[in-house]
């Protein structure tokens, strides 16, 4: 217990290293990079992305499923697209829907026509097509905020999680609670199906000293 | 001729990066708004010869206040300059009647590319 709290107090000293600029840095290229995600998925599939403005969070990991359980009380069941990515920047992506969502967007990646299939068939497509959906605007967003900041990074294949009350069965596996996480979030919404979704890149403390100095790097262009 | 430039958009960093990639020798007079509302009524009240707009604002989008401008002014020179670069979202704003999109970030080389093709329509 002791150790933890000595921890925390670490964590809390580096989280204060994020100054505002550098959060609003941070914010504007979450943007341009979920732009530039929309943007791949409207290539592949005939859908509008709606964008909001990236809201970014600095939080202890421990609090991160309190996080996403307040931010989904209002829904019923999730479905999640999870995918690591590994680089200087490195962490988590979640791109979470409502659990239906993926029944929407199935037809979105065939021929636009409505489908129906046995319920497994349907349950395997639904998994294959939040995948697919996942990977490209997961790629996409890392990919684009690791150009930006002069960084590669490389993915785990994405895994479907499925949550029938989120309420209670956050998997909290996903985060470690001895790190510091950065939130970066974006809600969208595919305007002709109706589907809201969020995007959550976590990051770790560990990446905090690099992702200051490829800021700086970054705004150097703009002096 | 450009005196005026109005930029809009809700990231003060983002007003920084644009304005920092326009020549500090041009004599320009700035002005910015932080929402589609503000810029609408800072249009009306400076008459910028040009306006940089983003589209992903809150209280007031960027779309909305291109139109309102448009309805304004049917000459207003407004250069959309975004992160949403999807085809329709272009598309759209084009059909609206922005001047120009510029896709973010925005660098030297685009945003005075703009400048000058605006300058080349106003004369």
């Amino acid at each position: 217990m002791q150790k933890h709290k000595k921890n925390s107090g670490k964590r809390m000293d580096q989280i204060a290293q994020i100054t505002d600029e550098e959060r609003d840095i941070l914010q504007e290229i979450m943007n341009i990079a979920f732009g530039k995600a929309a943007a791949d998925l409207a290539e592949v599939v005939n859908i509008f992305v709606v964008l909001s403005v990236p809201d970014i969070r600095i939080v202890d990991a421990a609090d991160l499923p309190d996080y996403i359980r307040t931010e989904f009380s209002g829904f019923g069941n999730i479905s999640i697209v999870e995918q690591n990515f590994w680089g200087e920047f490195r962490g988590n992506a979640l791109l979470i829907f409502p659990s239906d969502s993926g029944k929407e967007l199935i037809s979105l990646l065939g021929d636009g026509h409505p489908v129906s299939f046995e319920s497994q068939a349907s349950d395997f497509l639904e998994n294959e097509t939040l995948m697919e959906v996942g990977n490209i605007l997961i790629g996409a967003c890392v990919g684009k905020v690791a150009e930006l900041l002069k960084d590669m990074v490389t993915y785990s294949p994405p895994r479907v999680i499925i949550e029938d009350h989120p309420s209670v069965s956050m998997p909290d596996t996903l985060f470690d609670p001895e790190n510091s996480a950065i939130i970066l979030k974006t809600v969208f919404c595919f305007n002709e199906r109706n589907v809201n979704g969020f995007l959550f890149l976590i990051t770790s403390h560990n990446s905090v000293a690099w992702l200051k100095k490829a800021l700086a790097d970054f705004m150097e262009q703009y002096e | 001729m450009i005196n005026v430039i109005l930029i809009v958009d809700d990231s003060p960093i983002s007003r920084k990066m644009l304005k920092s990639c326009i020549p500090k020798d041009g004599g320009y007079v700035f002005y910015e708004a932080g929402d589609g509302q503000a810029g609408l009524e800072m249009y009306m009240k400076k008459q910028p010869d040009v306006t940089f707009m983003d589209l992903t604002m809150p209280v007031m989008d960027g779309v909305k206040a291109l139109e309102e401008i448009i309805k304004y002014d049917k000459h207003a020179m407004v250069i959309v300059v975004t992160a949403d670069v999807q085809a329709q979202s272009i598309a759209r704003v084009m059909e609206i009647g922005a001047f120009l999109v510029v896709k973010k970030p925005p660098t030297k080389e685009n945003i005075q590319e703009a400048l000058a093709k605006a300058q080349e329509k106003l004369g």
